[in-house]
């Protein structure tokens, strides 16, 4: 008995100060550092540049002909035909194309780099069904050659996200693709941070075979529920505390939780979805998911089958981020339409994104998103460039929250601009130039533009 | 020998099942553009007559034919060829019933085109890209040798396997476990032990005796799938020492060793677009090795990537993105036509008389994203290149008051 006489001591003074926690003085309001890893990213030093005479495919919708591109300070000022303006420099862009930054909005460059061996594999989590709490950030790895290849192909952005293993698989990452030896260094600053989920067989496949929830389609969605049911109850007590304490009260914090910081951090909306999702039931069922929970679904990822349900995708505010024709590899790929990015993108506010998820395709997202134009073309629609352009520009800017910033050529947005040597939606088209924040950061001519991997110097 | 005798006798029996299904009836296609595949090279207003599956004449004084096809000066090309892929022996890659490339148990003699489907899904899908043949292969097992390599045409005939046993394909270079130098001298052991084999008259060889008899021949190519260039330099060597007739796969770092494989006379299959230094064995991958390898002399074909199975379609983008880092588009036109038919012995991948009517007319530059094949033949005959993929297009783009699935 003795031996517990402490500890009942101890409780009856919890008690107590339990009690007195609720009216007494107030400690130090607990609060969360929602941005621990913060970016470091600087633009490189620019030159007020206009570029003369080129195509631009302003990422809007629109197309001027021999028209210029004006940016100064990192900003995009003007775009139009014959600008009167003084630049530091200036690029007779005739009979070449200008475009917006490309985007990618899934990738896993830096996670699941070149070279490709084992040691390397930081993508998937596959520990657990739910890991929200792991952020793919921690697991870049900026030596990646893959993002120079990328920025070879006009990537300026770009989306890195956990695999796809688990029903939640973390957080993602939003990027600025410039070379860095830290991944804060690339970090696209205020981006809002996205959360990976998968629906399918991944997840099935992967715990299904460690004899645990979920081996169904049944048990994902149970696994999903679940998860948003603690994150409900997370939030609940969060805003307990904050509405206590903002009361006078000086209630206890709730312990904290970093798996359920990332899940309220979407019920809150400040953590947007972006959802592995091939089949069209199934991404009917993640809209209703979020109905249930609060939350919007945000980004189908692959959904190989969004043709087929492009008008709940639309009514629903859900981007569809699609390959041209990626198919077959399994059984809820099969389903494939070289359109279906046509199919979703003709819907009245409709979000068509082409992705890559590939460290190949994303160094040729203009041939991708050209895949599907043409394609689409040859069954009757009426698909231009500039539009086109949207799927790998601002459309994808916009399932990344980013499209206030960059995405598309306009006044005040990011200089992210790439010059092609022409019409992007050629096989033979190259990215000769390419800008961000009206940094150049690859030139094609000029091998002082053209950045190498720590990891590449000196092979032989 | 035996062999030799035998697969006379299969081709024997293909051609004449072959020219019962194929039209008597003579087409002629006038007025194209023809991209030869050979010396000729480019044919302006051109016309080509195709009969009993063969191509009959080109640019012939005067046309009679039962068919004239005015191309009005489209492209016409040979029907590209795909190689390295399971294209007819894989529906679903995560399938596993749908799979048959493959076997734990497979070695020299495992022959997948035993199982080779011409109704797959795939094929029709395939078409959409120009292809009429390709070249399947087995993905193997447990051995370095995966077996045994067929030609197949597009044609889904129950009688597309055109050429059986064409090719023997060996995975070399990095291993997960163990040492390279290990498979090597395992390539080595079985050629060396077949050299040095007493022949027994009164016994019939084996399949796999009878396989690297044929590769120590050099009647049998050996396709070998590495990467690094002291491998392919190694296997280069192997050639000199013992005459086989060596093909080269994979060779993300062959440009290092370009003049050898030139003076050698060793074909290389690339994919044209790897540039990524996926592992220790592909620090040289890069956009512009199809076009250095061309420049070198080194006969260059050019595969698909990764699932080629189902993205074999893409061939004439890889092409295209070739010549748009450096090589000659003639070049690139053989490395999907001309160069296969070389390596693999057939009669086939270019426009010329006495080829096998396998044809293709596009509606622009073939290797362009904005074209599409306008007609196609294989064996003479018009083919579609109607695909499932184009059904369920049009199921979700028409209207109906009734559900989806009434759509047919």
């Amino acid at each position: 008995m003795q031996k517990f006489a402490p500890s009942l001591l101890v409780m009856a003074l919890g008690v107590a100060l339990a009690g007195c926690q609720d009216n007494g003085p107030q400690d130090p309001k607990v609060s969360i550092n929602k941005n621990p890893y913060p970016s470091t990213y600087q633009p490189l030093a620019s030159q007020s540049t206009l570029i003369t005479n080129a195509t631009v495919l302003t990422g809007t919708g629109e197309r001027l002909d021999d028209a210029d591109v004006f940016f100064v300070d990192g900003k995009v000022q003007q775009v139009g035909k014959d600008l009167a303006v003084q630049a530091d420099k200036t690029i007779d862009a005739q009979g070449k194309w200008v475009t917006p930054g490309i985007i990618d909005v899934h990738s896993h460059l830096g996670a699941y780099p070149t070279p490709s061996v084992a040691s390397h594999q930081d993508g998937n989590e596959m520990t657990s069904p739910v890991t929200a709490e792991v952020w793919v950030e921690h697991s870049v790895w900026p030596q990646d050659p893959g993002f120079n290849r990328a920025r070879e192909g006009g990537i300026t952005s770009l989306q890195i996200l956990p695999g796809s293993a688990n029903l939640i698989g973390g957080r993602g990452v939003t990027l600025k693709n410039i070379p860095s030896h830290t991944m804060q260094g690339m970090k696209f600053p205020e981006a809002p941070y996205g959360l990976k989920m998968a629906c399918g067989e991944n997840p099935k496949r992967v715990y299904g075979r460690k004899g645990v929830l979920p081996s169904t389609r049944m048990g994902n969605m149970a696994g999903y529920r679940t998860a948003w049911i603690d994150a409900t109850e997370y939030k609940r007590e969060w805003d307990k505390y904050e509405s206590d304490y903002a009361a006078g009260k000086n209630p206890a914090a709730p312990h904290r939780d970093i798996k359920l910081d990332t899940l309220a951090g979407v019920l809150e909306g400040d953590i947007l979805i972006h959802n592995h999702c091939y089949k069209a039931e199934e991404m009917a069922m993640m809209i209703d998911l979020g109905k249930e929970f609060g939350y919007h679904s945000g980004t189908f990822h692959h959904g190989v089958e969004a043709y087929k349900i492009a008008d709940l995708l639309a009514q629903n505010g859900n981007c569809a981020a699609l390959w041209p024709d990626w198919w077959g590899f399994k059984m809820e790929a099969y389903d494939m339409v070289q359109e279906n990015v046509a199919i979703v993108d003709a819907v009245k506010n409709s979000c068509a994104v082409v992705h890559s998820d590939s460290d190949t395709t994303i160094q040729r997202l203009n041939q991708e998103a050209g895949k599907v134009m043409y394609r689409a073309n040859d069954v009757g629609y009426d698909i231009s460039e500039q539009h086109a352009i949207k799927w790998i520009t601002s459309n994808a800017a916009k399932s990344l929250g980013i499209d206030d910033k960059t995405g598309s050529l306009e006044a005040g947005k990011q200089a992210d601009v790439v010059i092609w040597n022409q019409n992007p939606f050629s096989v033979y088209a190259k990215a000769e130039q390419v800008f961000i924040d009206g940094a150049k950061v690859y030139d094609r001519n000029d091998d002082k533009y053209q950045a190498q991997s720590d990891f590449m110097l000196g092979q032989k | 020998m035996t062999k030799l005798t035998k697969s006379l006798k299969l081709s024997l029996v293909a051609a004449g099942l072959f020219s019962a299904t194929a039209s008597a009836a003579s087409v002629a296609i006038v007025n194209a553009t023809l991209h030869t595949s050979t010396k000729q090279g480019v044919l302006e207003g051109a016309s080509v007559v195709i009969e009993d599956g063969k191509i009959v004449a080109i640019n012939p004084a005067s046309i009679d034919a039962d068919t004239t096809i005015d191309a009005k000066g489209q492209i016409v090309t040979a029907g590209f060829i795909g190689t390295m892929n399971q294209l007819g022996l894989v529906e679903v890659g995560a399938v596993a019933g749908s799979r048959d490339g493959g076997d734990d148990k497979a070695g020299i003699d495992f022959d997948p085109s035993l199982a080779f489907n011409p109704r797959s899904s795939l094929i029709p899908y395939a078409r959409k890209g120009g292809i009429t043949q390709d070249v399947i292969v087995p993905n193997g097992g447990d051995s370095i040798f995966a077996g045994l390599a067929s030609v197949v045409d597009l044609s889904g005939s129950f009688e597309s396997v055109n050429k059986k046993q064409v090719a023997l394909v060996v995975h070399l270079g990095e291993k997960s476990k163990g040492s390279r130098a290990m498979s090597m001298k395992t390539l080595i052991d079985k050629l060396e032990g077949e050299k040095s084999a007493k022949k027994d008259d009164k016994k019939e060889p084996s399949t796999e005796q009878k396989v690297l008899a044929a590769v120590l021949s050099g009647d049998m190519p050996l396709i070998a799938s590495v990467q690094r260039a002291s491998d392919i330099y190694e296997l280069v060597k192997l050639k000199e020492a013992y005459g086989i007739n060596l093909v080269i796969h994979g060779a993300d770092d062959a440009v290092v060793v370009a003049d050898a494989l030139a003076k050698a006379d060793v074909p290389v299959i690339i994919s044209s677009m790897a540039n990524l230094p996926g592992s220790f064995d592909s620090l040289h991958a890069n956009l512009a090795n199809a076009g250095k390898l061309e420049k070198a002399g080194v006969k260059v074909i050019i595969g698909v990537a990764g699932d080629s199975s189902h993205n074999v379609y893409q061939l004439r983008f890889d092409a295209g993105n070739a010549v748009s880092y450096g090589m000659s588009q003639q070049g690139a036109l053989s490395a999907v036509t001309s160069n296969i038919a070389d390596v693999f012995g057939l009669n086939s991948g270019a426009i010329a008389k006495g080829k096998r009517a396998n044809l293709v007319m596009w509606s622009a530059d073939p290797f362009e994203l904005n074209s599409h094949v306008s007609k196609m033949w294989i064996n003479g005959e018009e083919v579609s290149t109607e695909a499932r993929q184009d059904k369920l297009r049009d199921r979700y783009t028409t209207d109906s008051a009734m559900p989806r699935a009434y759509t047919k």
